[in-house]
């Protein structure tokens, strides 16, 4: 049975059949359940909409009384002219039905027409849309439209990104939903899968360090440290025919070196090409396959193999290698096999010329303890450069050899059978009998490997912390690989004052881990902060305030299994408070399911935009919960991207999917809505106002036409120009300046308060299109002395200035005026007039008199000096505020957009200087990597020979008797290394 | 790859400007200079309309003579509807100090009277008005019939209609009264008088509205409105039109007539003393509402309009008051940066 995860190897093809599948098999059990997700400002939405509608309520009952009181006093008396309705008894009445109609007509300012407009036939023809208009159409306004249009038009903008197109796999980035554009500028928490997100795991020999001669840095042809992108040519395996033609080295010295025959280099790439548990398989001469356990191993071996060491074959007690062209084989008299606690392997081989040598390869803080004395000088050297790898995040292997006697040799043989056939801790006394023949070790040299991460993995993450987007890696890798990893994409540095590692198994060793790591933190913040008043009780609440303002940074990396009960619901805040506190945070061996767990704590604690990144199946889960979930469109498969709300096939692009894309499209939502409120109220309240000259009758002020047009024709499409193509600084500006995506992560851009304050400007802008108009027409007549304050007249002017005061409005508010724009917002304007006249024309009424009554307002109201001067007017009151204001604002209190912007119109032509992230040269702690997604327990596969196929079998000996046992101790053996249920896939998954 | 690239259609985005947000645009932003420079103009050419309007509304004259309480008497007769058919009249005495040169206008002025009520406004046929078919009352509830015969013009607009006489003499030599001339027609929106208002189309008016009655209020039928010139009668009758064009406001200004410059009158109303012959019919105190004789001249931007002199002004002013703060602002600033 092959359960998921396993990788079959030594065999080309096999029958397959899938037996368990569906809704209950672990994975889907796993992956969680799909909800719908909103974006934050859709949630705040719905609060003010409510607010909104208790607005309009409260508008309603004033005027609704204001009517009542007006009935009563003067209404009664004027019944000579217009008696009241017989419905109509009391002013009472006429209040409530007032209301309504209010409710009715005012009702633009709620954004979701949430009820059904009540036209035609309703109890008492005192209610709106009594029989004059009949076949109007009330217009819905076209709120939650024109947001879905927008959020549309950002995601083909996302779609269209060249930048965002993987050349390698011919994918565009993909916006799978069009619903959460603007939250991806609001992203506070980043949680990424390692494998295939960070990473591409693929190792690549990278540097060594030979007899304390460090090779692998590429120098250009002056000499001079080169940089990234400025390779010279790699260097040319062509001497060998067995080189894989997919390694490239780029110095050529240690080819160099190869090639005059320096004995180090020479045993320093023979140990490599012996000293694995690397499988080979030749299918045609010279092309070689290498199966290796571990994708280090498999580099190391590629690179020996490149170099002149070609490992051709094993049998279980022989290894041939082909050394520069010479086929010589070893006797493989042991191994050594590799374990978490030894971290290092070796292989015991007997040469050609029946020499017996130890080598040994292994993580640099073990092996260089076991050193001969005679290599201290040596050693210093080594250390220095296993230092600069470890700075650059390689992962280093220190390499060792010994010679042993004949003699020494057989004792310890039988010393080790006997342990390997003890009873009882067989292990332990196998242990010692190893660490006795592995000392006094010979140094070699080390090599570095590189966990090779995707493209720009470490730039995006330093771009993304710097603006202030925390993030936490979560993988089912090991410890180990996950700490390195997080080192070698800088997530870790060594600046960083503490790195706590919670690996407690029981409840309370993580509890007292965790506030072992709080109390340093608040050591350490309080000898910063002086005076701090000195807390032995943690109490929650104080550790809250006191976490935030931790100084120094710190990272936590915690463990599946601690986890598990960091994750139970007394310890989660604890545990929140601490990771929180922390820059990076790394959880590794974690299931699927704690995945989301992690995710749904942040999200339920934290008032924070979560964004889940990740490519395989395991990922689905987080991927489901967190705010936002993007697929890596990579080698796993589909599950991924299937579950998300956006896709690609790069890491890096994700920098580009939240500084430009998400915070143009927080910036345009925000300026949208705002834009939106401010218009809305702006319109209606003018009728509120007019109400208190109308005997709160429910007059509306502008023509009926003018009611239905405004949202859908006058104003919607300047404003849509505007949530779409808006952008206050160029993109490159924002990759430069990442601090600029941090509004959106303060929600400064659309809140209540920027709610209200839209709202003030409406109202303020309401009051002077209703108030200048009134106070010129209340005394003024035309120039041939005919009335001017007539109704419609009134209504044309007011009407008029409120179109030219949005226009100019939006125009101020468009930070990026494109041809769309012109021609929408000018467009807008002339379409407006040309429907004011064609309604107002003599055609229209001769056809549909009852319809068309303004017939001939627009042409004599507007042939007036006295209107043109009441708009001009109304245009500068309503809008110099709004540029006073705003300029006071930039010269005042400039935020980082408006700086920038300054900045880029005063060095327009200068190049703006680029903050290039610098290669990290210091010395780093070093991480030895040695095989760390390695298992043990290959070794003794190999030396009983029992996986090799028949065909490469040299010896057949072996019969299939005992072909299921070596699994058998495999899987235990595993299952003792992992602690975890399935030991093969670095992504574990816990029922 | 090469090859699948060319097999296949590419996958790669359009590089098109568009596509990839690069559209050619223009960065607006909010320079010191520009918004300095935008307030500074601003408030100059506020300031200047300002005082433009100011003086020329300066140069309009104008005289009101409220006769509500004058004609208290009249008043409390019409407050009761039965009177309707008792004539009532009275005499109001007024001087005019200073000549008032070149066209003058007499208004009627309302207060209180709530020409904008939502019901009001609507309560009118426009295809009636335009004489496709009088009989057609649709919408003009309450006053659409009377005992089901239909109300030419029909509705609450109409009804109300104001229909005080208003008569103004000139003392001549202290000793002559003479009657002012007075223009009853040009005094509508050519568009309403032309288009808007025409007469059911019958040779004589009052076979078009046969089978129609007047609206109650009206002491006479639409087609005998004006009793000196047969075309100006029926709904095309000015004095009907300018009631038909329904104010704003509850207080409002509607023309009544334009002085007709002849005889003494050439030059516009000579100063001297005056007297307004006022025959009584509509009732306003019955609402608590007012009315007024107003006698004005216009300048180029129309009537009275002080406050659109003074909004000038004020604005102009704050204007600059902002801009020179600004200023200082924008200057503390450049100088701490």
């Amino acid at each position: 049975m092959l359960l998921r995860g396993c990788v079959l190897r030594n065999t080309e093809w096999c029958f397959g059949l899938v037996i368990f599948a569906g809704p209950d098999t672990k994975l889907m059990q796993n992956s969680g359940r799909t909800k719908f997700k909103r974006t934050s400002i859709d949630r705040l939405m719905n609060t003010l909409v409510l607010w909104i509608f208790g607005f309009l309520v409260c508008m309603g009952v004033i005027l609704a009384i204001g009517n009542a009181i007006w009935e009563h006093e003067v209404g009664t008396h004027f019944q000579v002219y217009l008696p009241w309705d017989e419905a109509v008894d009391s002013a009472f009445f006429s209040g409530f039905l007032s209301f309504w109609s209010y409710i009715i007509i005012l009702n633009t300012v709620v954004p979701i027409s949430l009820y059904v407009r009540w036209r035609e036939g309703g109890p008492s023809a005192r209610l709106r849309w009594g029989p004059q208009y009949p076949g109007v159409p009330q217009p819905d306004l076209p709120l939650p439209c024109s947001v879905e249009v927008i959020r549309l038009g950002h995601s083909y903008f996302i779609n269209w990104d060249k930048k965002m197109f993987c050349v390698k796999r011919q994918t565009p980035a993909e916006a799978r939903t069009t619903t959460l554009n603007e939250e991806l500028g609001q992203v506070e928490y980043i949680f990424s899968d390692k494998t295939g997100t960070l990473t591409q795991n693929i190792m690549v020999f990278n540097k060594c360090s030979i007899h304390g001669h460090s090779y692998g840095d590429m120098f250009d042809l002056l000499g001079h440290k080169a940089e990234l992108g400025e390779r010279p040519e790699p260097i040319d395996f062509s001497f060998n025919p067995l080189a894989d033609n997919k390694f490239v080295f780029w110095d050529p010295s240690l080819l160099e070196a190869v090639k005059t025959g320096d004995p180090h280099t020479h045993e320093f790439f023979r140990l490599l090409s012996l000293c694995h548990t690397v499988m080979s398989e030749e299918k045609d001469e010279g092309e070689l396959y290498y199966k290796a356990q571990s994708p280090d191993e498999g580099a190391l071996v590629t690179a020996a193999r490149n170099f002149g060491f070609v490992f051709r074959s094993r049998t279980p007690k022989t290894i041939t290698v082909q050394e520069l062209g010479s086929a010589i084989t070893y006797q493989l008299l042991a191994i050594l096999d590799f374990n978490n606690i030894r971290k290092r392997m070796s292989v015991i081989v007997r040469n050609p010329e029946g020499k017996i040598r130890l080598y040994c390869k292994g993580a640099d803080t073990i092996l260089l303890d076991r050193l001969h004395p005679s290599t201290h000088e040596l050693l210093s050297a080594t250390t220095d450069h296993l230092n600069e790898y470890a700075g650059e995040g390689l992962r280093t292997l220190v390499l060792a050899y010994k010679d042993l006697d004949e003699e020494y040799y057989e004792e310890w043989a039988v010393r080790r059978l006997q342990a390997s056939l003890a009873q009882d801790s067989r292990e332990d006394r196998l242990a010692s009998v190893y660490e006795e023949v592995e000392n006094d070790m010979m140094l070699l040299g080390a090599t570095a490997i590189e966990d090779k991460l995707q493209q720009g993995v470490p730039e995006t993450i330093a771009l993304l912390t710097l603006a202030n987007i925390k993030i936490w890696v979560l993988t089912g890798d090991k410890q180990e690989t996950a700490v390195n990893i997080g080192y070698s994409c800088k997530m870790l540095t060594d600046d960083m004052t503490e790195v706590f590692i919670v690996t407690g198994h029981t409840v309370l060793e993580v509890r007292e881990e965790l506030r072992k790591a709080r109390e340093k933190m608040l050591d350490a913040s309080r000898t910063v902060v002086n005076g701090f008043p000195c807390q032995e009780q943690l109490s929650t609440s104080k550790l809250t305030s006191v976490l935030e303002a931790v100084a120094g940074e710190y990272a936590l990396v915690i463990n599946g299994h601690s986890l598990a009960h960091a994750l139970e619901a007394d310890m989660e805040l604890e545990f929140l408070e601490t990771a929180c506190a922390c820059k990076a945070v790394i959880c590794c061996r974690v299931t699927p399911l704690q995945k989301a767990q992690v995710v749904e704590l942040v999200k339920k604690y934290k008032k924070a935009v979560t964004l889940a990144i990740g490519d395989g199946a395991n990922d689905v889960s987080m991927i489901k919960t967190a705010h936002i979930g993007v697929g890596i469109s990579g080698q796993e498969g589909i599950q991924a991207v299937l579950a998300s709300d956006y896709a690609f096939s790069q890491f890096k692009f994700l920098q580009r999917l939240l500084l430009v894309h998400g915070r143009w499209s927080y910036l345009r939502m925000c300026k949208f809505l705002c834009y939106f409120f401010y218009k809305n109220f702006a319109f209606t309240m003018v009728h509120f106002w007019f109400g208190f000259f109308c005997g709160f009758s429910a007059q509306t002020v502008y023509d009926q036409y003018f009611i239905t047009l405004y949202n859908i024709v006058y104003t919607s499409l300047p404003v849509l120009a505007m949530g779409v193509f808006d952008q206050d600084v160029p993109e490159q500006r924002s990759m430069e300046y990442p601090k600029l995506y941090e509004p959106g992560q303060l929600n400064l851009l659309f809140n209540k308060r920027e709610f209200f304050i839209c709202i003030a400007q409406g109202i303020y802008t309401s009051v002077l299109m209703f108030f200048i108009p009134y106070g010129v027409f209340a005394e003024a007549t035309r120039d041939d002395g005919t009335q001017l304050a007539d109704y419609q007249s009134f209504a044309v002017t007011v009407a008029t200035s409120l179109v030219i005061v949005v226009s100019v409005q939006i125009g101020l508010d468009t930070g990026y005026w494109t041809a769309i724009n012109h021609f929408f917002i000018w467009g807008s304007l002339a379409v407006y007039f040309a429907i004011l006249f064609a309604m107002h024309s003599n055609g229209l009424f001769d056809m549909f008199p009852n319809q068309f009554c303004f017939v001939g307002n627009a042409q004599n109201t507007l042939a007036q000096p006295a209107v043109w001067l009441t708009i001009v007017l109304t245009t500068v009151v309503c809008i110099l505020p709004v540029v006073a204001f705003r300029f006071l604002k930039l010269s005042l209190k400039p935020d980082l957009s408006d700086t920038v912007r300054y900045t880029q119109l005063v060095r327009k032509k200068q190049k703006a200087q680029h903050r290039c992230l610098r290669r990290v040269g210091r010395t780093g702690s070093r991480r030895s990597g040695y095989a760390f997604s390695h298992q043990e327990g290959f070794g003794e596969l190999i030396m009983s020979g029992k996986n090799m196929r028949l065909s490469s079998l040299a010896l057949s000996g072996f019969t299939t008797r005992s072909s299921s046992s070596w699994i058998e101790s495999l899987r235990r053996k595993k299952s003792d290394s992992a602690g975890s249920p399935s030991g093969t896939s670095d992504k574990p998954l816990k029922g | 790859m090469q090859k699948t690239s060319q097999s296949s259609p590419s996958r790669r985005p359009d590089n098109t400007a568009y596509k990839q947000q690069q559209l050619p645009a223009c960065r607006v932003q909010l320079t010191a200079s520009r918004v300095l420079l935008c307030f500074f103009a601003t408030g100059l050419s506020c300031l200047a309309m300002g005082i433009v309007l100011l003086l020329s509304a300066k140069g309009i004259q104008e005289v009101e003579i409220n006769y509500t309480e004058t004609c208290a008497d009249c008043a409390a007769l019409r407050e009761n509807a039965d009177n309707f058919d008792k004539e009532c009249s009275c005499s109001i005495p007024f001087n005019i100090p200073q000549a008032m040169q070149g066209d003058v206008y007499m208004f009627y002025k309302l207060y209180g009277f709530y020409q904008n009520l939502y019901q009001y406004v609507l309560s009118r046929s426009n295809i009636q008005l335009v004489g496709t078919d009088v009989k057609h009352t649709d919408g003009c509830d309450p006053f659409a019939t009377l005992n089901g015969t239909p109300i030419a013009p029909c509705g609450a607009i109409a009804n109300s209609m104001f229909n005080d006489t208003i008569i103004l003499s000139y003392n001549f030599n202290s000793s002559e009264d003479i009657k002012v001339p007075m223009l009853n027609q040009g005094i509508a929106w050519w568009t309403d008088k032309y288009v808007k208002f025409q007469n059911p189309s019958f040779n004589d008016l009052p076979s078009a509205f046969e089978g129609t009655v007047k609206p109650p209020s009206w002491s006479q039928p639409a087609y005998e409105l004006d009793a000196d010139t047969p075309e100006n009668n029926g709904f095309t009758n000015d004095a009907f039109i300018v009631w038909m064009r329904t104010a704003a406001f509850p207080t409002f200004k509607k023309l009544y007539r334009r002085l007709h410059r002849t005889q003494h009158f050439t030059e516009g109303l000579p100063a001297g003393s005056y007297s307004l012959h006022i025959t009584y019919n509509f009732p306003v105190t019955k609402f608590h509402g007012e009315k007024s004789v107003v006698l004005s001249t216009l300048t180029w931007s129309g009537g009275s309009s002080l406050f659109l002199g003074l909004a000038y002004t004020v604005t102009g002013a704050v204007t600059w008051l902002a801009f020179f703060s600004m200023m200082a602002v924008y200057v503390t600033m450049e100088k701490r940066i």
